[in-house]
C-alpha cells in the first residue's frame, strides 16, 4: 500500500446537501496506467479535482509519494509532480501551441525576474532550450506542424493533443486524464492508446484517466475501478470489471458491450 | 534585426533633434504624453496582460505624486530620487492589493479597487498637515546635477529616457516567461494554476508593476503640473486612464503611447469647446467599446509594432 | 441620543436601499452589474431641473416629463449598448457600463455646469418632534417610496406570471425562450424599470446631496448596500440599505464625522472580502 503512488484514503466530498464522494479509497501504483468509470455524476471528475487540489475533502486524506497532499494549493500539487487535462479544454486560446506548452516548462528553464526584464545573460539560452523542448513534445503528440497556430483555432482533435502535451510539459510522475478520449475518432482513439502506451513504457509515467470510451479504457488500462454515486463499486483488471454483474447493471449497457464486442 | 536597429536609431537621433525644432509647448506636451503613458502602460499591465480589471490606477498615480513631493519638501529628498523611492512603496501596496484577487475578481474587483481609489482620495483630503487637504500643495522643482528643471524642454530630458527605459523593460518582461505565465493566467487561471503557477503571487505582482508605473507617472506629471489637487486622483480619472488603454489598445505596450497622444493632443482639436472635453473622451471609450469589444486593440497594428522588439534566435512566427 | 441617531440614518438607509434595488433589479434581471447607475440617478434628477431651467416647465409636468425620457434613456442603453455587448467579455461590459455613466455625469457637466443646483424637496422639509424624537415628513417621504417599490416589486416578481417569465429568463435564457418567452423583451422592460426607478430615486436623493455632476457617486453606497443584503436579493437590497445607513450614522457619530464615507468604503471592502454573498445571498459553485 505504501508503494503506490498515489494513495486516494477514504475520501468524503459533500457540496451542500450532495455527497459527491463517500468513503472512497484508491491506489495507483507506480508505472501503471489505471482508468475511473462510471456514469456520469458518479464523482469521477470530482475525484481528480480533490487530488488536483481543487476541491477540499470533508473527510479522509491524499497522499502522493508518502506525502500528504489533500488541502494543499493546486500550483504546489502540480509541482510535486502531478499534472492534469481537462474535460472542457482548457488550453491557452489566444497563444500559440508551442507558447502554451512552454508555459509548463519554463519552470524548468528559470531565470529570475531582473533577467527577464534586461534580457541578460542566460535569458537567451534559456528561451531556446525550452523552446526545443516545447517542440519536441509538440512532435510526440502529432501537433509539431502547428506550432505556431493559435490554440484556439486548431481542430478538436489537436486540441486534445495539445492539451496532453501540455501537461506533459510539467515534466510530471503522475499524468491525470480527465476524459481524453471524448469526441474523438476511432482512429484518434488508436494513436492516443498509442501515445499513453509508449509514454509509459519509455518514461515510465503514471496514468490515472477517467473516461466513458471503452475502446480506450479497455485497451490500456492494467486497472479499473468503478465508481457509481459517489461510491466504489467494483475494482480489478478490465476482464473482471467487463463481467461484474454491478458494473454492468450500474454502467456499461448497451453501449460498452457493443463497444467490446467491436 | 536591421529593422529594428534602424528604428532605434532613428528614435534616439529624433529624441536629440526635436527640441531645436519643437517649441516649448510641443515639448510639454510630449512629456505630458510620456508621463501620462507610463500610467497608463501601468494599466496595461496588470488589465490588458494579467486580465484584472483595477480602478485604482489613479490611487497609485496621487500617491506617487504626494509621496514624492512630500519626500522633496519635508525630507528634503530630491525628486529624483523620491520618486522611485515612493513608486516601490506604491508596487508595495499594490502587491497588497493584488491579495485580494485570491478572493474575488471580476465585478467585485472592479468595485473593491473603485473604493480603495475613493479611501486614498479622500485619505488626501482630510490629511491637511501632510498634503495640504483640498486644496492640495506645491510641487518642489525638480533638481538633478545642480540644475533646476522647470521648463517642458528641461523635464524632457529626464521624462523621455525614463519613459523609454521602463517602456522597454516592460516590452522584454511580456517577451519572457513573465509575460507567458500572465497571459496564460488571464486566458484561464485553472490550467495555469495546475501547471504550477502561482497565480496569486504573479496577479499580486502585476498589481504591484501597475503600482510601480503609476506611481513614476505621477512622479512626473506632480513634476510637470507643479501643484497637486487632490479632486485629479478620483475614480473619474481612473476611468479616464482606463479609456486611454482601451482606445490605445490593451494588448501592446505601445497602445499606451497611442492612446495618450490620442487623448492629449485631442483638446488642441477642441479649441473652443474645453467644457466638452470630459464628454468626448467618455464618448470615445463608449465607441470604442461598442464596435470593437472583444479586439481591445488592433492585432495588426500590434504584430507591425513587434518589430521594434527582440525576438529570440529560435524566430516565433 | 442613539435613538435620534438610528431614526436619521434611515433615512440615508432608505436612500442607498433605494438605488441598491436598480441595481439588484438589473442584475437579477439581465446578469449585468450596471457600474453606471449612481449616474443614472444623479442624470435623472438633472432631467427635471433641465425642463425646469431651460424648457421653463412646472415642477411636476418636469418630473412627468423626465420619468418618461429616463424610460427611453433605458430603452436606448439597452438596445444600443447592452445587447450588442451580451456576448461580449466582462471586461467590454464592465467598461462599457462605466462609459455609459462617464458620459452622463460629463454631460452634464459640460452642459449644465460642474456646481450645485439646490432642488425642491416634495414634502415638508421643517422637523416633526415625535416621541422625543426628531422626524422630517420629507425624510418620511423617501423611506415610504423605498418600501413602496419594494413592495411592488415583491408582487410583480412573485405573484405576477410576467415577474415570474422575467425570472425564468434571467436564470435560463435558452430554457425560457424555448418556452416562449422573448428574453430581449424581457430584458428591455427591466433596463425601461430600472431607469425610471433610478429618476425617482434621484429626485428624492437630490434635495438631500444636493445636484451636481458627482452626486452619482452615491452608487458605491448602493452597490455596498445591495453587495451586504445578497446580490441577487430585493429584500436584501433594502436590509443592506437600511444597516448601511445605521452602521455609517453610527461610526459618523462614535468614530468621526469626517471620516464617515471612508468607513463606508472601507465596509465594502470588507465585506466583498469576507462574505460576498451577503447577509441574506446564497453561494454559487463553479464545475470545472
Amino acid at each position: 500500500m505504501t508503494d503506490a503512488l498515489l494513495h486516494v484514503d477514504n475520501i468524503t466530498v459533500r457540496f451542500g446537501g450532495i455527497v459527491a464522494l463517500d468513503k472512497v479509497s484508491l491506489d495507483v501504483g507506480r508505472g501503471s496506467i489505471q482508468a475511473v468509470i462510471g456514469p456520469n455524476g458518479a464523482g469521477k471528475s470530482t475525484m481528480l479535482n480533490v487530488i488536483t487540489g481543487l476541491y477540499a475533502v470533508d473527510g479522509g486524506a491524499v497522499s502522493f509519494e508518502g506525502e500528504r497532499i489533500d488541502g494543499r494549493a493546486p500550483h504546489t500539487i502540480g509541482r510535486l509532480g502531478i499534472a492534469r487535462t481537462f474535460q472542457n479544454t482548457e488550453l491557452f486560446g489566444e497563444m500559440s501551441a508551442i507558447e502554451n506548452v512552454m508555459v509548463g516548462l519554463d519552470r524548468h528553464h528559470p531565470y529570475n525576474l531582473a533577467i527577464g526584464m534586461s534580457h541578460g545573460p542566460g535569458y537567451r539560452r534559456s528561451e531556446i532550450a525550452a523552446r526545443r523542448e516545447a517542440g519536441d513534445l509538440l512532435a510526440l503528440v502529432g501537433v509539431a506542424d502547428d506550432a505556431a497556430v493559435a490554440a484556439a483555432a486548431l481542430p478538436f482533435g489537436k486540441q486534445r493533443r495539445l492539451e496532453l502535451a501540455r501537461a506533459l510539459a510539467t515534466r510530471p510522475k503522475l499524468l491525470l486524464l480527465d476524459e481524453p478520449a471524448a469526441g474523438l475518432r476511432a482512429a484518434e482513439i488508436e494513436s492516443l492508446n498509442l501515445i499513453l502506451l509508449n509514454l509509459r513504457a519509455e518514461q515510465g509515467l503514471t496514468i490515472l484517466l477517467i473516461d466513458h470510451v471503452m475502446a480506450l479504457v479497455m485497451a490500456i488500462s492494467d486497472r479499473i475501478s468503478v465508481l457509481n454515486f459517489g461510491r466504489k463499486i467494483a475494482e480489478g483488471n478490465p476482464d473482471t470489471v467487463r463481467k461484474s454483474p454491478e458494473v454492468i447493471r450500474a454502467y456499461l449497457g448497451e453501449k460498452g458491450a457493443h463497444a467490446l464486442g467491436a | 534585426m536591421i529593422p529594428r536597429l534602424a528604428i532605434y536609431v532613428a528614435g534616439i537621433a529624433g529624441f536629440f533633434i526635436a527640441p531645436h525644432y519643437l517649441a516649448e509647448y510641443h515639448l510639454f506636451q510630449i512629456c505630458l504624453i510620456a508621463a501620462t503613458a507610463l500610467v497608463v502602460l501601468g494599466l496595461v499591465a496588470v488589465t490588458g496582460l494579467a486580465g484584472q480589471i483595477s480602478l485604482a490606477q489613479s490611487a497609485f498615480v496621487g500617491l506617487g505624486g504626494y509621496g514624492s513631493a512630500i519626500l522633496a519638501t519635508s525630507w528634503g529628498v530630491p525628486l529624483w530620487a523620491s520618486i522611485p523611492l515612493t513608486a516601490f512603496a506604491v508596487a508595495f501596496a499594490g502587491f497588497v492589493l493584488g491579495q485580494l484577487t485570491l478572493r474575488i475578481s471580476g465585478h467585485y474587483l472592479a468595485l473593491a479597487t473603485m473604493a480603495f481609489t475613493a479611501i486614498v482620495q479622500l485619505a488626501f483630503i482630510h490629511s491637511d498637515p501632510v498634503t495640504g487637504g483640498a486644496a492640495g500643495m506645491p510641487v518642489p522643482p525638480f533638481r538633478i546635477f545642480g540644475l533646476t528643471l522647470t521648463t517642458g524642454r528641461h523635464l524632457y530630458y529626464v521624462i523621455l529616457p525614463a519613459t523609454a527605459l521602463l517602456f522597454l523593460l516592460v516590452q522584454n518582461v511580456m517577451q519572457s516567461r513573465f509575460g507567458r505565465a500572465l497571459t496564460a493566467i488571464r486566458q484561464s487561471e485553472t490550467a495555469a494554476e495546475a501547471m504550477g503557477l502561482n497565480v496569486l503571487r504573479y496577479k499580486a505582482m502585476a498589481f504591484a508593476g501597475s503600482g510601480f508605473l503609476g506611481a513614476v507617472g505621477g512622479g512626473l506629471l506632480a513634476s510637470l503640473s507643479t501643484y497637486l489637487d487632490p479632486a485629479q486622483f478620483g475614480i473619474t480619472q481612473s476611468v479616464y486612464f482606463l479609456a486611454v488603454a482601451v482606445v490605445g489598445g490593451m494588448s501592446s505596450p505601445f497602445g499606451a503611447i497611442i492612446g495618450s497622444a490620442m487623448f492629449i493632443l485631442i483638446p488642441d482639436l477642441l479649441q473652443s469647446f474645453q467644457s466638452y472635453l470630459g464628454l468626448v473622451f467618455a464618448l470615445l471609450l463608449l465607441g470604442f467599446i461598442v464596435l470593437r469589444p472583444n479586439g481591445l486593440a488592433s492585432v495588426r497594428l500590434s504584430r507591425y509594432l513587434n518589430l521594434l522588439s527582440p525576438r529570440p534566435a529560435g524566430g516565433r512566427r | 441620543m442613539l435613538a435620534q441617531v438610528l431614526v436619521s440614518s434611515v433615512t440615508a438607509g432608505a436612500v442607498y436601499a433605494l438605488i441598491a434595488l436598480g441595481f439588484v433589479l438589473i442584475h437579477k434581471g439581465t446578469g449585468v452589474v450596471h457600474f453606471g447607475y449612481g449616474d443614472q440617478v444623479m442624470f435623472g434628477a438633472y432631467l427635471v431641473l433641465i425642463g425646469q431651467v431651460v424648457l421653463g416647465l412646472p415642477f411636476w409636468p418636469a418630473v412627468v416629463s423626465a420619468l418618461m425620457l429616463s424610460a427611453l434613456l433605458g430603452a436606448v442603453i439597452y438596445g444600443g449598448f447592452m445587447w450588442p455587448l451580451r456576448n461580449a467579455s466582462l471586461l467590454a461590459r464592465i467598461i462599457a457600463s462605466l462609459a455609459l455613466g462617464t458620459v452622463l455625469r460629463e454631460f452634464v457637466r459640460a452642459y449644465m455646469g460642474p456646481n450645485a443646483w439646490p432642488f425642491p424637496f416634495l414634502l415638508s422639509q421643517t422637523a416633526v418632534s415625535v416621541a422625543d424624537v426628531l422626524v422630517v415628513p420629507a425624510n418620511l417621504a423617501i423611506v415610504g417610496v423605498s418600501l413602496g417599490v419594494l413592495g411592488l416589486l415583491f408582487l410583480l416578481f412573485e405573484k405576477t406570471i410576467y415577474g415570474k417569465a422575467i425570472m425564468a429568463a434571467c436564470d435560463n435564457q435558452v430554457g425560457a425562450s424555448i418556452v416562449g418567452v422573448r428574453v430581449s423583451t424581457v430584458f428591455l422592460a427591466i433596463w425601461i424599470l430600472a431607469s425610471v426607478l433610478a429618476t425617482l430615486a434621484g429626485i428624492l436623493v437630490a434635495p438631500l446631496l444636493t445636484l451636481s455632476p458627482d452626486m452619482g457617486l452615491i452608487g458605491i453606497k448602493g452597490f455596498t448596500a445591495a453587495i451586504l443584503g445578497g446580490f441577487n436579493s430585493l429584500p436584501g437590497a433594502v436590509l443592506g440599505g437600511i444597516t448601511l445607513g445605521v452602521l455609517e450614522a453610527i461610526a459618523g457619530t462614535y468614530i468621526s464625522s469626517a471620516l464617515k464615507d471612508m468607513i463606508s468604503y472601507s465596509i465594502l471592502i470588507v465585506v466583498i472580502l469576507v462574505r460576498p454573498q451577503g447577509l441574506l445571498g446564497g453561494l454559487t459553485i463553479r464545475k470545472v
